[in-house]
């Protein structure tokens, strides 16, 4: 799993890349969360379009890291979600619990929609 | 089912979570030649990762010495996959009685492994063997042969 930052005006987008199943991934991606609350960047984008696919844990630190970005009043959604991971979203009802869009354009404008 | 049948493919990896990406790519193997829709194709790996997932977390807890074993069987109105770690197995009942889509459970970060893999297949049983360790048996019947047959 590789895990990249970048900002968008005010909104950090982090871009995940390869496979999400825990270990070493839940580290990094806790790295990066703390990165970008500590820096002030409430408003957090995360892209999967890269994700090729996500297990159990990895739907874990998906949740972990919404718990943690909604704790510090900031708002995390996603985009780019495989159709894979959205059937995995869709059986375990996570889809209502993350806000998910199709393209990061569309997901950037939401932030201030 | 048996979890040894004499006509299967069987692949077995280490307790790593890496070497799950292999199994995945036996899935897509497999299920090429079948008629099924990409959502009964996701399904079915999406199953096997979650059991793969399972066995190496807690069956194996993370030994790498520990073999995880998947044996798939293709038959002409079932596909039954029997995925075996070599832990002492846990309470299923427990485990079931959890639903983690409920208002109270739907952030917690764990207990979702099992329900995803009942919610996709048609039956998921597990089989405790002394000595043996731990088969997580999953079923799902082929939709063509299926409805073909009315």
């Amino acid at each position: 799993m590789k895990v990249a930052k970048r900002m968008e005006g005010d909104i950090a987008v982090i871009t995940l890349s390869g496979k999400l199943m825990g270990g070493p991934d839940t580290d990094s991606i806790r790295d990066i969360i703390r990165e970008c609350l500590e820096g002030d960047s409430k408003k957090i984008l995360m892209d999967l379009g890269d994700v090729s696919w996500v297990n159990s844990t990895g739907l874990g630190i998906l949740i972990a890291s919404h718990v943690t970005v909604t704790n510090a009043g900031g708002m995390l959604k996603l985009c780019r979600v495989a159709k894979r991971i959205n059937q995995i979203f869709m059986v375990t009802k996570l889809h209502t619990v993350f806000e998910t869009f199709e393209a990061e354009e569309e997901a950037l404008a939401s932030y201030t929609a | 089912m048996d979890p040894r049948p004499p006509n299967q493919i069987c692949v077995t990896i280490p307790s790593n979570m890496e070497w799950l990406s292999v199994v995945d790519k036996v899935v897509e193997g497999i299920v090429e030649p079948m008629e099924l829709s990409e959502d009964e194709i996701n399904a079915l790996a999406i199953s096997v990762v979650e059991a793969g997932t399972n066995a190496i977390q807690h069956g194996n807890n993370h030994d790498e010495t520990l073999p995880v074993e998947f044996c798939f069987q293709v038959d002409e109105d079932v596909i039954t996959i029997a995925v075996r770690d070599r832990g002492t197995g846990f309470d299923v009942e427990k485990v079931l009685s959890a639903d983690p889509t409920e208002p109270e459970n739907i952030l917690a970060p764990r207990g979702r492994g099992i329900f995803i893999m009942r919610s996709l297949m048609d039956d998921v049983s597990f089989r405790m063997v002394e000595g043996e360790g731990c088969w997580a048996i999953l079923t799902k019947a082929r939709r063509a042969a299926a409805e073909a047959q009315g």
